[in-house]
């Protein structure tokens, strides 16, 4: 049973038209006399901000619902039909899209509030506005759409807005190269999406192509198919949420201004890949073994990334590495079947993790778009509003209980341990240290100690209130986000699991009061460990280390993009020069060529008889004829 | 008023043409009588288009007038789902070559018009005869307009798309030429016309044989790998409007022959030899867009692009079911708009700079960022974005493509990949990176032009939002071609039988 409301289609369309208004008017003014910064920023944060409304409009509508029944949707219009293929352009808010509706356009109202502040003076400012409204636009149709062919119209337009702003500084070589490498690893991504669908549609599609319809029919679909489609869709995630093999793009994406990082490559369309196989709950509920490599995926990432993130010394590639290793522990949680720790984990990361970056934007302007922390140091007293909620937002990603992070996570390695996948705990326990000790080795050598560079110190200014204030408001999350979920342990309610308990298929462990306990406490001393460390090393006075050996090997990121380079993208150029080189000329047009040739050749032996002479022409009109008149006489038996 | 709206479609423009060849006419009158006929045309096809219904699938507009009894050839036109959008966009595309390259010499005109009534004439035909009259016609004035007003290597690129094509065209009239026998021996009298030939029965060495012809004849003008070869230096010497007419509107009358002739008459040797095909049209798409990367010239990398994406498009027919077929058709349309536009863009770039080597270009966004919108818009079209009309027929042949052969569909697949590497590699180089000093003086779009390609770029937008009223149109039809090849599919034995058992089950019609 779902009612249909006609205002959801307004959500993704409010910030889309923005979009168009802005971009409208920024490409009539960009030539001439250019319109003020003001009237941008307000047309620029007026989608977002009533999105919101309507976001929290919608979450109370479900939650006056029966739990059972928490379906609202809305059919637009037929988008296409072909055959047995029936796609709607249509929109189904249930509690999973609803909580995810809320953050996006909670977190994206405060980073558009943050980039006027952050963007001023920028020349392409009223453009920015307008891809940030587009990217807003394609998330939120992401996240409501009503089948996997719409989620696919926002996991592309999302993918697209990425592109524009990672490359936005586009007179830079580095950015745009930067930009079109997301894009293409993006797009492999897709392609195990595509097929993910178009499997999916051959096996139960033919009844209806949207989640509700598919839902009701997933136990039709065999378990081959089942796993293929799970794997495929899988694909696509590790595209778009920067996993193993395809996360070497997401490093690379910090070359965009600091607020798309905070908003695009940290907090929301990262993210999508995991809300993806929540989605398919339904079919990866039925096949373990595809959960099984989505967690195994998932936690090696997480562990690959944290090992990479030691060694950074962009403060914004810490924080990079550190959100593909968050996004790790999320494939973790949804792989081993605990959907609602997953996302409950993308919700609290959403917090602190922009936080964490649009503070680390608040450091790069004041040091005049310096980002290496070795030239930074003893800022805590320069920036102080900075430095309290970086600490906060550090204290949320290290684990530190009863911060959001702390509770979030805990509940990934519990589900993980309770469901039997003791590997899978082992090594995300060890994550958990190596976060603790990247992150405040990034907080100490920043904030701490004394400045290594004095003159940057000097100048070193707080930011303006327009950014500080989406600052404070997402410390207070990151302090306050993890107590919608509660566990029964630490007498709560777990809201958020029960909240989403309708929209996905999962059974919650019953494993007993010692392996909480358990997971809690290995959660808690990895934590200190980690820290302790942090503290011993970097409150002194260090300067960047010259890494040797295995360190100067994980330093380097163990060499896989020069790796891909070698083994993929030269080899690609390669062949392509062959082709048009050598291939295309010497072999498919030679017989082309080779007619050419053939044609004189005729020529040749036909110019021998074609002599001229009309003599000559004689005789052989005379040797025609005689052999004409000899098959003749012997044809007609003389 | 008058019912033979087709046939004033085809007449007019090519009346005009020749006309403008024997009259002392000026280049400027040339032009504007180019225009006028042009918009006439787009009046007619938009109604035809409009009242066009397309519900029962079968012919509507139809005109039939008996030339030689005898021999059963008839001057015979008419409009299903298979062509309506063929048609559209033989019919719409024409006024902005006009509008857009002003300065050409008056026979440059008039060969477009020529070429525009013979393209809608071929795509109208009903009539096997008829189709290969027309078919002939719009050939020649390609050979005239690459070859006097082409580019420095003009010559040797004429004489080789002349070969290919003189040899295509033969070999599909001999085939012509036995389905009018084949038709005499089964039914006693001679005939031409589609609804007859589409009952024949056609089997053995012969008829496999003439399938052959008709494929490569069909095969050379998509193109198909490897018969493509003649396109990357067509494409790049021919002047830009030829280039345009080439690429969004000649190559699709390739894969509409394809369609409506081959799939429905040979449909037995169609069925046995698809993968074969479909393997084609995969390699090609591969082949060329793994090409394009590496081309200097941005004309020959357009060139390779297009050729990449019409294998894909050639594949969708190969797949031989409904949503594929379909797919096809609307790409079709969705191709056209999409390679015409950045056809026509860099067709202006060239005018204006004389140079068509990418390494002359940078930072073009910041100098014309409305050229550089309509760019995009055209780009992200062509790499199959979701919200443009190239995403709308790539999907759906993709999605057809998956329950004909999974492994095709995987390489098939990979145009999404190939698509956008060399594609935002030329983005970066012409419109991104530090701004070219040679470009000083290049401006943005005139007001002329952006009102010329403003309608295409909205239609790019439209098609992929509201895609349904055009499949609407074509689906009835391509569900009669797949009843008839539908009944002949068990003799295709290469082809691999869906991934599992049971799935047919549930694939029925709705």
């Amino acid at each position: 049973m779902t009612h249909t409301v006609t205002y959801l289609g307004f959500i993704p369309l409010l910030p889309l038209a923005g979009a168009l208004l802005i971009g409208l008017i920024y490409v009539v003014t960009c030539q001439g006399k250019q319109i003020s910064e003001r009237l941008y920023g307000i047309l620029g944060c007026v989608g977002p901000v009533l999105s919101f409304f309507m976001a929290v409009k919608v979450f109370f509508a479900l939650l006056s619902l029966p739990a059972e029944q928490r379906f609202l949707s809305h059919k637009a219009f037929t988008w296409f039909a072909v055959g047995d293929l029936d796609v709607s352009m249509g929109f189904l808010a249930d509690p999973l899209s609803s909580l995810m509706l809320l953050f996006v356009t909670f977190v994206g109202s405060l980073i558009h509030i943050y980039s006027i502040g952050y963007m001023a003076g920028d020349q392409k400012f009223g453009k920015f506005f307008a891809y940030l409204n587009l990217f807003l636009g394609s998330m939120l149709i992401l996240v409501l759409g009503d089948g996997p062919v719409v989620m696919f119209v926002g996991w592309e337009g999302v993918g697209l807005c990425s592109y524009l702003l990672i490359s936005f500084w586009s007179e830079d070589t580095d950015n745009v190269v930067a930009g079109n490498k997301a894009f293409i690893v993006n797009r492999i991504g897709d392609l195990g999406f595509v097929l993910g669908m178009a499997f999916l549609f051959w096996g139960i599609g033919a009844d209806g192509f949207d989640y509700l319809s598919l839902k009701a029919n997933a136990h039709n679909l065999t378990a081959p198919v089942g796993v293929l489609v799970c794997l495929l869709l899988f694909v696509g995630a590790t595209g778009k949420s920067a996993q193993i093999p395809l996360y070497v793009w997401l490093p690379d994406a910090m070359a965009g201004p600091t607020p798309v990082s905070a908003l695009i490559h940290a907090a929301t369309m990262v993210t999508a890949g995991v809300y993806m196989v929540a989605r398919f709950s339904f079919i990866y509920a039925h096949v373990p073994a595809a959960g099984e490599v989505v967690a195994w995926i998932g936690i090696l990432t997480a562990l690959l990334a944290a090992i990479f993130g030691m060694f950074q010394s962009d403060i914004k590639k810490i924080l990079a590495y550190s959100t593909v290793s968050q996004l790790g522990y999320m494939f973790a949680g949804v792989g081993v079947a605990a959907y609602s720790a997953g996302i409950f984990h993308v919700f609290t990361h959403a917090f602190f993790k922009a936080l964490l970056f649009l503070g680390a934007g608040s450091v790069i302007i004041a040091l005049h778009h310096q980002q290496d922390i070795w030239k930074m140091g003893g800022l805590r007293s320069k920036l102080p509003v900075t430095y309290w909620t970086m600490l906060i937002g550090g204290l949320a990603l290290a684990g530190c209980p009863p911060f959001a992070g702390f509770i979030s996570k805990d509940e990934i390695l519990y589900s993980a341990l309770a469901n039997g996948h003791v590997g899978i705990w082992l090594i995300g326990v060890l994550v958990a240290g190596i976060t603790a000790y990247y992150t405040f080795r990034m907080i100490f050598v920043v904030f701490h100690g004394s400045p290594r560079d004095q003159e940057a110190y000097d100048h070193a200014h707080e930011s303006p209130r327009v950014m500080l204030i989406p600052l404070l408001i997402l410390a207070a999350g990151s302090m306050f986000a993890g107590y919608a979920n509660i566990p029964a342990i630490f007498g709560g309610h777990q809201r958020v699991s029960h909240w989403l308990a309708p929209s996905l298929v999962e059974h919650h462990p019953h494993s007993g009061l010692g392996l909480e306990i358990l997971a809690i406490a290995a959660s808690i001393l990895a934590f200190v460990i980690g820290i302790s460390i942090a503290y011993r090393k970097f409150t002194v006075q260090v300067d960047e280390p010259d890494y040797s050996g295995i360190k100067k090997f994980a330093y380097h990121k163990f060499y896989v993009d020069e790796l891909y380079h070698k083994v993929i993208v030269a080899p690609y150029q390669f062949v392509g020069k062959a082709i048009s080189r050598v291939i295309e000329p010497y072999v498919t047009d030679a017989p082309v060529q080779a007619s050419g040739w053939l044609y004189r050749m005729c020529g040749l032996a036909f110019k021998v008889v074609q002599v001229g002479y009309v003599r000559i022409y004689a005789v052989y009109m005379v040797i025609g004829v005689s052999i004409l008149s000899l098959l003749l006489s012997r044809s007609l038996n003389f | 008023m008058f019912e033979n709206f087709l046939s004033i479609m085809i007449f007019v423009p090519i009346i005009a043409g020749l006309a403008i060849f024997v009259l002392p006419f000026s280049k400027e009158a040339a032009r504007i009588i180019g225009l006028a006929v042009s918009v006439i045309v787009v009046l007619l096809g938009l109604k035809v288009f409009l009242s066009f219904s397309g519900a029962s699938g079968a012919f509507e507009f139809v005109e039939h007038i008996p030339i030689n009894e005898s021999l059963g050839i008839s001057y015979s036109l008419g409009v299903d789902g298979i062509s309506i959008l063929v048609l559209a966009a033989a019919a719409t595309l024409f006024p902005m070559v006009y509008l857009l390259f002003q300065t050409k010499q008056k026979g440059y005109y008039a060969n477009l018009l020529i070429v525009q009534g013979a393209m809608i004439g071929a795509v109208a035909a009903t009539d096997m005869v008829l189709f290969y009259v027309f078919w002939e016609a719009m050939l020649l004035p390609v050979f005239f307009m690459i070859g006097l007003y082409g580019g420095p290597n003009r010559l040797p690129a004429t004489i080789k798309i002349t070969i290919y094509t003189i040899a295509g065209s033969l070999l599909m009239l001999a085939s012509i030429v036995y389905l009018g026998i084949a038709h005499q021996a089964q039914s006693g009298e001679w005939s031409f016309a589609m609804t007859n030939l589409v009952g024949l029965s056609l089997s053995g060495a012969t008829a496999t044989l003439a399938f052959v012809g008709f494929m490569i004849a069909f095969a050379i003008k998509i193109p198909l790998f490897p018969f493509h070869t003649w396109l990357p230096d067509a494409y790049t010497e021919a002047p830009t409007a030829t280039t345009f007419v080439l690429s969004a509107v000649m190559a699709k009358i390739g894969v509409y022959g394809v369609i409506r002739f081959v799939v429905p008459v040979f449909d037995e040797s169609f069925a046995r030899y698809a993968l074969i095909l479909a393997c084609s049209g995969v390699i090609g798409m591969m082949y060329c867009g793994i090409a394009a990367l590496a081309q200097k010239d941005f004309k020959r990398m357009l060139a390779f692009s297009s050729a990449s994406h019409m294998g894909i498009i050639a594949l969708g027919i190969f797949c031989m079911n409904i949503q594929a077929l379909t797919g096809t058709l609307y790409q079709i349309v969705a191709h056209a708009t999409s390679t015409g536009v950045l056809f026509l863009l860099l067709g202006i770039i060239e005018e204006r700079t004389a140079t068509r080597n990418i390494d002359d270009f940078g930072g073009l966004a910041a100098r014309a960022p409305i050229f550089a919108f309509f760019f995009a818009v055209a780009m992200l079209a062509s790499v199959g974005l979701p919200g443009t009309s190239g995403f709308i027929g790539e999907f759906l042949i993709i999605l057809g493509a998956v329950k004909f052969n999974p492994l095709i569909a995987v390489l098939a697949g990979t145009t999404l990949i190939i698509g956008v590497c060399y594609m935002l590699w030329l983005f970066q180089r012409i419109f991104f990176e530090k701004p070219n000093s040679k470009l000083a003086g290049f401006g943005d779009l005139s007001a002329i032009e952006i009102l010329t390609i403003l309608p295409i770029v909205i239609l790019i937008v439209v098609m992929g939002i509201y895609p349904q009223p055009f499949l609407a149109k074509i689906e009835p039809s391509a569900q009669r071609q797949m009843a008839i090849i539908e009944k002949v599919q068990h003799v295709a034995e290469y082809r691999l039988e869906p991934q599992k058992p049971g799935q047919e089950l549930k694939t029925g019609d709705r």
